[in-house]
């Protein structure tokens, strides 16, 4: 698409023609093109080719998976009852989805209109990755078809488990309703996006509510389980502040990943504004994450002394702990901080790399990795994992698609 | 019930989640404190380890009265003993056999020591505390029992559970659901009567009773054969108290026990989390309504400097 | 000792209901063999050779504690029971429950709060603990089958004989690990 652009290709990015006809929904679906236009761009993509392979091996695993039982697909762990769906889907995807609250409160709430222009891509990363975290979840759980059943069968609300079902359903509303008017320009509602105006700054503190409540959750979830997880990723009193502080910098470097990702694969459907501002963007989002960074750092060391943890750093898995808390904390604080005094915007997107691995690290250490550390080691099923690839390929199709369609990376022209 | 007072508190605070609805709950709050220690009249189990020979029979019982799918051997067959799981560890629980009876080989000791496993039935059960869909209930009569039919397979019983028992019916594509002993409640201990391993048992290793009755039975085994036993009964404190207990002559963390649980239930280990729920729902709108009040008073005070 | 001779009587004619030709020869000290089939269930009934076990035993304590008038090898029971602290009847159902741990019996211990003996045992516990603590203490034999054979449901229960599970009919999933 980036070479079709510089042959002059014209996205769609109002509800007029160049002609001044409208577009009619089928034509925005096609991206403006014309059907055979669009397909053979579609062929021509390499990537699209990995994501048929993917498909190819994946789908009928997929499917194998809702006829067989999870036992045809995982191990069957009763040690292990929660494996890579979970770990990876839900305790990885969630707070690297943190970006959706972050960039609403910003600038919703502290009126930063600066950061206007990233602020559509923070809210979609949000939704897109809740959505796949519970299409994750649905994959896992034994009864998918039971999701409701903490909602209105049979409630145990004492449980941590209720609040993050409750709080990611209603947040997860709360997303939608925030992008309504993204889709509301691309399809012409304009009474939608007038509506939810009126009522964006409680959706923005709802959503600061949900997600300091439920990203907290998703860590206190394994204070279920203090002798299974090792001390050092473990913290009764500070579980849920380690992963909602950690989600703020994980929000935010997944935005900078992501937004790099779009300046060069989607630079067709950026627009001036999108590109020209995005450095400064960038490292305006680099200072932000690098005060969640130092902050957490200073938790998690609070987190280690409050529970006089030292010895279990000189033992292996003090190592293996060393090398999470330098290359997925220290480093990218280290390159941020730097990035941001240099208003180098390539370092910080290399410290937002380092940052979003290290906060995956973080998620599956603890679910899995340092999970039953007096035991033994699980290591996933390779259905498992190709169940993960598939899922998560078809999160990034999603994405690609609403981005290569809706108001997201470049500004909708309003009629006149 | 005042006993029960902390979990409603958790209950009120926790379901504000959904309603914004922490009121009320202040007065309960102060009850808090309390530890819930089981309810005073429940039944329990005393195994007396050092009794045991793994004949198996409370296996074959188990199976049968629950109506568990046939096993993979014969229950007379003593190579189960030798079976390693991942890591080496002796086999556990399974969605086939509710209760299992493990082989420890202690340097020093003439012959082996057998150690049944199955689910130890705690006062404040860490599967309980953790369910989302309230499917597990403590009966007055101690047992832990579920209900399936609720159950979304979410697996974080299994997860909390700190003795490692709940299994779950992974080979079932339709209804997979958490499989573990529930001290037959249904058929035998609503009815008066001990679980059916408890029966079986030839060598009446275990003792079936109430279980501050059983509590006083322990410590006076162990001080009339003080050189007979360890002087620990293990589940008396264990994560808040177990129903069934043990008495054993070997060290407890030598035949595979977790010595290392603390005595609260598993439930305190969360509060801090959870009591802290409550507050960011009332906390949380004023303080950033009041930051987007505090930002936008900056941009008013910018607008009328440029006026003027 | 003709008064203990008649309860040692008593007790073999009760414990001997179910199989009344089982004692036929008379040791100095109790009936030479005993049926044990009260408790039958999975198993068929123990023939208990008494005439040899009296042989081997250096008292008739080590199995009837205090209540052939002995004194109790068990220094526990000894300091309670003496020497001559007979019982009416020395047949171990006679003090032991055959219903160990029923309502009645649970209920039995627990309307008696002065009961010392609360923790003691059923008559299969006695038994087995009794007879296999020695058996494995003198290298007699210990296993199941040795006293007495399974039967056709004792077989059925343990999935075992003809109810055994065919080789390799696990699937290897559902063992989980």
């Amino acid at each position: 698409m980036n070479s079709l652009k510089s042959q002059g290709f014209a996205p769609v990015v109002s509800d007029l023609k160049k002609d001044g006809s409208e577009w009619t929904v089928k034509e925005k679906i096609m991206l403006g093109l014309s059907p055979k236009e669009y397909w053979a761009v579609q062929l021509r993509n390499p990537f699209n080719w990995v994501l048929w392979a993917i498909y190819a091996i994946g789908v009928p695993i997929l499917v194998g998976r809702f006829i067989f039982g999870l036992g045809w697909v995982t191990h069957s762990s009763y040690d292990y009852p929660w494996g890579l769906f979970l770990g990876w889907g839900l305790f990885t995807m969630v707070p690297l989805s943190a970006s959706g609250f972050m960039m609403g409160t910003t600038v919703e709430l502290f009126g930063r209109k600066d950061f206007k222009s990233i602020e559509r891509l923070g809210l979609l990363n949000g939704l897109l990755g809740y959505l796949f975290a519970v299409v994750f979840l649905q994959v896992d759980l034994g009864q998918p078809w039971r999701l409701i059943y903490p909602m209105f069968v049979s409630l145990g609300p004492a449980a941590v488990l209720f609040l993050v079902a409750w709080h990611v359903a209603t947040y997860l509303t709360c997303q939608v309703a925030e992008l309504v008017p993204a889709f509301s320009e691309w399809m012409g509602f304009p009474k939608a996006k007038k509506f939810i105006k009126s009522i964006v700054l409680g959706l923005t503190i709802a959503g600061i509510i949900l997600s300091t409540l439920h990203q907290g959750a998703l860590g206190a979830l394994f204070t279920y389980a203090p002798g299974k997880v090792h001390p050092l990723w473990y913290s009764s009193p500070f579980q849920w502040l380690h992963f909602f502080v950690s989600a703020v910098f994980a929000g935010l470097s997944m935005l900078i990943v992501v937004s790099t990702l779009t300046k060069w694969f989607m630079r067709w459907r950026c627009d001036e504004n999108y590109l020209s501002n995005l450095s400064k963007l960038t490292l305006g989002l680099a200072k932000g994450a690098s005060m969640a960074l130092i902050t957490y750092l200073v938790i998690k060391i609070i987190g280690i002394a409050h529970d006089n943890n030292w010895a279990y750093l000189l033992t292996g898995w003090g190592a293996w702990f060393m090398f999470e808390m330098v290359v997925g904390v220290i480093l990218p604080l280290i390159f941020y901080t730097m990035a941001v005094r240099n208003s180098n915007a390539s370092l910080a997107r290399f410290a937002a790399i380092l940052a979003v691995f290290g906060i995956a690290l973080n998620r599956l250490n603890t679910a899995l990795i340092a999970f039953n550390w007096q035991l033994y080691r699980e290591i996933p099923h390779w259905r498992e994992l190709v169940i993960v690839f598939t899922v998560y390929a078809t999160y990034i199709v999603v994405y690609r698609a609403v981005l290569a369609r809706m108001p997201i990376l470049y500004t909708w022209k309003e009629k006149k | 019930m005042k006993k029960l007072n902390r979990r409603s508190f958790l209950k009120g605070g926790l379901a504000g989640g959904a309603a914004i609805a922490a009121v009320g709950t202040s007065k309960q709050a102060l009850a808090g404190t309390h530890n819930f220690g089981g309810y005073p009249d429940s039944m329990g189990v005393l195994v007396d380890l050092t009794k045991c020979v793994g004949c198996r029979t409370c296996e074959a019982a188990c199976n049968k009265e629950q109506n568990l799918p046939e096993p993979d051997k014969s229950f007379d067959d003593p190579s189960v003993f030798e079976e390693r799981r991942e890591g080496g560890l002796p086999r556990r629980t399974t969605e086939k056999a509710y209760t299992v009876v493990q082989k420890y080989d202690v340097p020093g000791r003439e012959h082996p020591l057998f150690r049944k496993v199955q689910c130890n039935h705690c006062n404040e059960p860490a599967c309980l505390t953790s369910c989302f869909v309230n499917a597990y209930k403590k009966t007055p009569e101690g047992a832990v029992i579920y209900d399936k039919t609720v159950c979304v397979g979410c697996r974080t019983c299994m997860v909390a559970c700190p003795f490692y028992i709940p299994a779950y019916s992974y080979s079932s594509p339709t209804n997979p659901v958490i499989k573990k002993c529930i001290m037959c409640y249904d058929t035998r201990l609503k009815f008066g009567r001990p679980p059916a391993c408890v029966e079986a048992c030839p060598q009446e290793v275990m003792t079936f009773g109430k279980r501050k009755d059983l509590l006083k039975l322990a410590h006076q085994r162990i001080s009339d054969k003080p050189d007979a036993y360890v002087d620990h009964v293990y589940g008396e404190n264990e994560v808040g108290g177990t129903a069934w207990m043990y008495l054993s002559d070997v060290p407890f963390d030598k035949i595979g026990y977790d010595t290392h649980l603390g005595t609260q239930p598993i439930i305190s280990y969360v509060k801090e989390f959870l009591g802290m729920v409550p507050m960011v729902l009332t906390i949380w709108p004023a303080l950033f309504t009041g930051f987007h009040l505090l930002s936008n008073r900056k941009d008013a005070a910018k607008n009328e400097e440029n006026k003027s | 000792m003709g008064g203990r001779k008649k309860t040692l009587l008593g007790m073999a004619a009760l414990m001997l209901l179910t199989a009344p030709l089982a004692a036929q020869s008379w040791a100095a000290e109790g009936p030479g063999t005993v049926e044990l089939g009260s408790l039958a269930n999975y198993y068929s009934a123990v023939t208990f050779d008494h005439a040899m076990h009296t042989g081997v035993a250096a008292s008739c304590a080590e199995c009837h504690h205090h209540t052939t008038g002995l004194a109790p090898t068990d220094p526990n029971c000894a300091r309670c029971h003496k020497a001559g602290d007979k019982a009416n009847s020395v047949a171990c159902k006679s003090c032991h429950s055959d219903k160990r741990f029923s309502a009645e019996d649970l209920a039995k211990i627990e309307g008696n709060p002065q009961l010392h003996h609360k923790g003691k045992l059923g008559l299969k516990g006695a038994y087995h603990q009794k007879c296999l603590g020695c058996h494995t203490a003198m290298g007699g034999p210990t296993g199941c089958q040795d006293c007495h054979t399974r039967n056709d449901k004792g077989d059925a229960i343990f999935h075992s004989g003809k109810y055994a599970p065919a080789p390799g009919a696990s699937d290897g999933h559902g063992g989980g690990h």
